[in-house]
């Protein structure tokens, strides 16, 4: 099976934006970060804290190795990278979800936008580990067209908007399901 | 034909664009709107303590195990907001540096006691890691039921003769400063005001 070229950059473009957005607020703010790192209780406290300060650097790194034009074998980098990441949020949110602490903040878009953790947040990162996962298929041997350029553009801004809408509306439902409870 | 489907495929694309970006400005609007319409001031719930009397003088003990005393009045005057937080909440480490801030600049006619239960060494690893241990810190699960705290982080405010002036969750700054509010306003709570000004129009 094969993928064609411009699914795979579009695929690329959209997973490159979206690891630099994760890691862009991370650094912004730390000092959150690591409090979302300290209440999901998946590490001991000192491997917590050398975890807050990194994942947000290989953050950086897998969006770099994704939107690096490389062929041969370093190409599968960044998409093992990034799926690598997702496997490790995957794990944390799961581990908390067993252990019913579903009040977490998500940590996934900042601290603007908290959100709790969910069933939906695995099947988010199910349906991102696939489209990283994608990248790795052997692409169809075809000329890449001008066309093409536009296609990429348009279908990965239109997957950052997707991703920032889908984020918007989980982060909203909370909110509204404390209004219904609230006389 | 072939152009005619590149330009009809240009469109649609740039027609999901607009959609989309369309999408995220509505959810957006829907997240300003839901944190307009959140209660702007501490929420009272369940079975609160009677604002306008002084609650029980509770012993508590600090960090350290010796013995105090919340509640009464104060011999300075001052007045005392009671913080009741856990190690173990979010929102609680959020709103420590405007606690450590309302402490300090209300230093004068204020005492912040920060309050929670449970094992002294958690508590003492907690005030170290977030730099508050200026403020005075003390553990009873006595103190949280005399004063019915139901969902963290809650706080209530006495005034200098121990009279219970305010209380209720607190989430955010302006919930802490409108303890204060109500102090100053004499009334019991947020939804206090507005029922009575609401009779009054009516």
């Amino acid at each position: 099976m094969a993928l064609d070229p411009a699914i795979e950059t579009t695929l690329r473009a959209a997973l490159a934006l979206l690891f630099a957005a994760a890691a862009l607020h991370k650094l912004r703010d730390r000092a959150a970060f690591r409090a979302v790192v300290d209440d999901y209780r998946a590490l001991p406290r000192p491997l917590g804290r050398a975890a807050a300060a990194l994942l947000p650097w290989v953050e950086v790194a897998a969006a770099a190795a994704l939107a690096a034009p490389w062929g041969g074998a370093p190409r599968a980098l960044g998409p093992l990278l990034g799926a690598a990441l997702l496997a490790v949020y995957t794990g944390a949110i799961a581990l908390n979800l067993a252990r019913g602490r579903r009040h977490l903040d998500c940590g996934c878009l900042g601290p603007s936008l908290r959100q709790p953790l969910s069933a939906a947040l695995l099947a988010r990162n199910a349906v991102l580990s696939v489209a990283a996962l994608a990248c790795l298929l052997p692409p169809a041997p075809r000329a890449l067209h001008a066309l093409d350029a536009f296609t990429v553009v348009a279908a990965a801004g239109a997957l950052a908007l997707f991703w920032s809408g889908a984020h918007r509306a989980l982060a909203n439902a909370p909110r509204l399901a404390g209004l219904r409870v609230s006389p | 034909m072939t152009e005619a489907l590149l330009v009809s495929n240009a469109l649609l694309w740039i027609a999901v664009v607009v959609l989309a970006a369309l999408v995220v400005a509505l959810l957006r609007q829907v997240g300003v709107l839901y944190e307009r319409i959140a209660p702007a001031g501490a929420l009272v719930t369940g079975n609160p303590l009677p604002v306008g009397e002084a609650p029980p003088v509770v012993t508590v003990r600090d960090l350290a195990g010796v013995p105090a005393t919340v509640g009464g009045a104060s011999p300075d005057g001052r007045s005392t907001l009671l913080f009741f937080l856990s190690p173990s909440c979010p929102v609680c480490k959020t709103l420590l540096p405007v606690v450590r801030r309302i402490a300090r600049d209300e230093a004068g006619a204020l005492r912040v006691v920060l309050a929670s239960d449970g094992p002294p060494a958690e508590h003492a690893a907690f005030v170290r890691e977030a730099g508050i241990g200026e403020l005075p810190y003390v553990l009873g699960a006595e103190l949280g039921l005399a004063y019915r705290v139901g969902k963290l982080p809650h706080a209530a405010l006495l005034d200098g003769a121990g009279v219970l002036r305010a209380q209720g969750l607190v989430n955010t700054r302006e919930h802490l400063e409108s303890l204060f509010e109500a102090k100053e306003r004499g009334v019991a709570s947020l939804d206090a005001y507005l029922n009575a000004t609401q009779q009054e129009v009516a």
